[in-house]
């Protein structure tokens, strides 16, 4: 039966492909948007009024929402398409039928590849949807009614088995997909919404991202960086950019690259540093950018990104954010256009200006021996926005991310390791009694069975290695091991732990980390 | 689960979870952005929120999860998508090294 269904498919896919291929001029000349439009995709796409295609102008989506529904019809439809016309066509379709900024909030964790989030839907949507891909990949679309219900017709084409899937085979899905999904989906992700409308009219040229920006960031298992990143223009919404900068230890972090905007504000760039290509994904808005920076072949070696356009007044970060009651220590206060007297707040005393330039200050700080524990307001003139912590001692240490999937990989096999990477982070006690962030402190890490089956199994010595002093956590090779039980895979249920050292006290915080078998389906939007 | 009665130990616990209220836990835990948090018996995490009820070595049984397109998002479903993803790798547990990722990338 599972043979016949399959051949009967495959002829279906074979006719769309011949069809595809019959109306779609392959060619390597460089086309514009409105040609591989007409030349390509109306192929199966049926023209509409007011230059329409049928699907196509239904819906809207981020860059890579539309890259994806490309890769899917060159998949699943046997599209022919050279990587020029797709890199033409999403950057058309995404300035055209993008997200206005207000659609991404909240969601852009999983264009930052973020894959640690725990994501937070309402049931219907984390089981109708969440339970095979990322609810963000939904919320991430905006289409009518129509378009949301063909779009249920269309799972259910493909993966004819989702109905008897956990979570479905126990309820009516179908009916429950299209009855009531479809309405709440196009109720809350409407194809027209004014605030769409209101950003093209907004949305800012490319040029004026043009010029030098001050960024600050912070890379788990290395610690914070700051420099600046010169962009210039290259035409066509794209930028040639180049990044100067160091961490805290002095590891220089410069670079070459390039971005292109779509949207006008949906920076993508790729920067290569120390040989490893990076990739950029900012919201830039105004003169401000932020977002993450993170290696292209192991997204979860990454950093968050923030920076302020140099000629703007912007206080961006005070790194350390933190200083002992009693102690002295000199901090750096990233930005723009810093000038005026900086200011940290009741019991912190500002002992000497080291050095001060727009974009940077380094400050000698002295904390007073009966200083409040608390958060301060940081100031420099009239700019504020970071907080500095000030602490007697740590209350508690807590892992972030709390809970996180490695997974295993190589070995021989296609896909890479996917490290877990962690950071200690310290938390006080307020005057008010209430827990308060101090900040990331160096920490002595390792790993621990998270349950009796993880003993049993010993995936503390099969999952993979924690290095004590990075909290970096490399997993095992893919493929079946027979060392273990039965030749599992090197998979495993761990607890993550920080030893973190206060004035000679070793306080130590927990999180649990799930070591898991690798993926081979992995498009830009989990 | 009043007609189905727990017959071995992956099943046993399943009850145990339901009965000690830890299913809503468990999903709370999974819902991972890109994990798949339909745990039977799960791809990345099982019902207890660990790894050892799933079916591992996956790839003792791979193309049983990519034949019938479960964790079609994380796992080539070869019924619909892709039913030449292990055209080089015909027993998957002597050559998964062959089998590719399949998200098509620029060249």
């Amino acid at each position: 039966m599972k043979r016949k269904l399959r051949s009967g498919l495959s002829a279906s896919l074979l006719a769309v492909a011949a069809c595809v291929a019959l109306h779609s001029p392959y060619s390597l000349a460089a086309r514009d948007a409105q040609t591989i439009l007409k030349e390509t995709c109306q192929g199966c796409h049926t023209p509409e009024a007011d230059n329409a295609l049928s699907r196509i102008s239904h819906q809207r989506k981020t860059p890579e929402g539309w890259l994806m529904s490309i890769a899917r019809m060159q998949i699943m439809h046997g599209l022919q398409i050279s990587d020029d016309d797709r890199r033409t066509l999403v950057k058309y379709l995404a300035d055209t039928q993008g997200l206005a900024p207000s659609e991404t909030d909240g969601v852009r964790y999983a264009l930052e590849r973020r894959l640690n989030t725990v994501e937070k839907f309402d049931d219907q949507t984390s089981q109708m949807c969440g339970r095979c891909h990322s609810g963000a990949r939904v919320a991430l679309q905006r289409r009518p009614a129509q378009e949301w219900e063909r779009l249920v017709n269309f799972h259910l084409g493909q993966w004819p088995s989702l109905e008897y899937q956990a979570l479905s085979r126990d309820r009516d899905w179908f009916d429950l997909a299209r009855k009531e999904m479809v309405p709440l989906l196009a109720k809350r992700y409407p194809l027209d919404n004014p605030a769409w409308k209101k950003w093209l009219s907004a949305a800012p040229k490319a040029e004026s991202f043009v010029g030098d920006w001050s960024f600050s960031g912070h890379l788990p298992g290395k610690g914070e960086l700051a420099g600046v990143m010169s962009v210039g223009a290259a035409g066509d919404d794209t930028f040639k950019v180049s990044v100067k900068g160091q961490y805290a230890d002095g590891t220089p972090f410069n670079g070459d690259g390039s971005a292109i905007l779509y949207t006008g504000y949906e920076w993508r760039g790729n920067v290569t540093i120390d040989g490893v290509t990076m990739r950029q994904v900012f919201a830039a808005q105004g003169s401000a950018m932020q977002g993450r920076m993170f290696e292209a072949e192991h997204d979860e070696r990454g950093l968050d990104f923030v920076a302020a356009k140099q000629g703007s007044s912007r206080l961006l970060a005070v790194q350390p954010g933190y200083l002992k009651a009693g102690a002295e220590t000199e901090v750096t206060l990233i930005g723009s256009g810093l000038t005026g007297k900086p200011n940290f707040g009741k019991g912190v005393e500002v002992v000497e200006v080291l050095e001060q330039s727009p974009e940077r200050m380094r400050v000698k700080l002295k904390a007073a021996t009966n200083a409040q524990p608390g958060l301060r307001n940081v100031t420099v003139g009239t700019l504020k926005g970071p907080t500095l912590s000030v602490y007697s001692e740590i209350a508690e240490v807590k892992v972030v991310p709390e809970f996180s999937v490695a997974r295993i990989g190589e070995g021989g096999g296609s896909t890479p390791k996917v490290q877990g990477r962690f950071d200690a982070e310290a938390w006080g006690k307020g005057a008010d009694g209430k827990p308060y962030r101090i900040g990331v402190f160096p920490a002595q890490w390792s790993v621990e069975a998270f349950d009796d089956r993880a003993k049993e199994d010993e995936d503390v010595k099969f999952a993979g290695t924690m290095q004590a002093d990075s909290g970096v956590f490399t997993p095992g090779d893919a493929g079946p091991n027979p060392q273990r039980k039965m030749s599992t895979n090197n998979a495993g249920n761990l607890k993550v732990i920080a030893a973190v050292d206060d004035a000679g006290k070793s306080l130590t915080g927990e999180g649990h980390m799930i070591v898991t078998v690798q993926r081979w389906n992995n498009p830009p939007i989990p | 689960m009043k007609h189905l009665k727990a017959i071995n130990n992956k099943a046993l616990k399943l009850d145990e979870a339901a009965a000690e209220n830890r299913i809503e836990e468990v999903v709370a835990m999974s819902s991972v952005a890109g994990c798949a948090s339909t745990t039977d018996p799960g791809w990345e995490i099982d019902a207890f929120g660990g790894v050892s009820s799933l079916c591992q070595p996956m790839e003792a049984d791979l193309y049983g999860c990519s034949d019938p397109c479960w964790w079609p998002a994380q796992v080539p479903d070869m019924m619909s998508t892709y039913p030449d993803w292990n055209k080089d790798a015909q027993a998957s547990n002597d050559n998964w090294r062959n089998l590719g990722t399949v998200f098509p990338k620029d060249k």
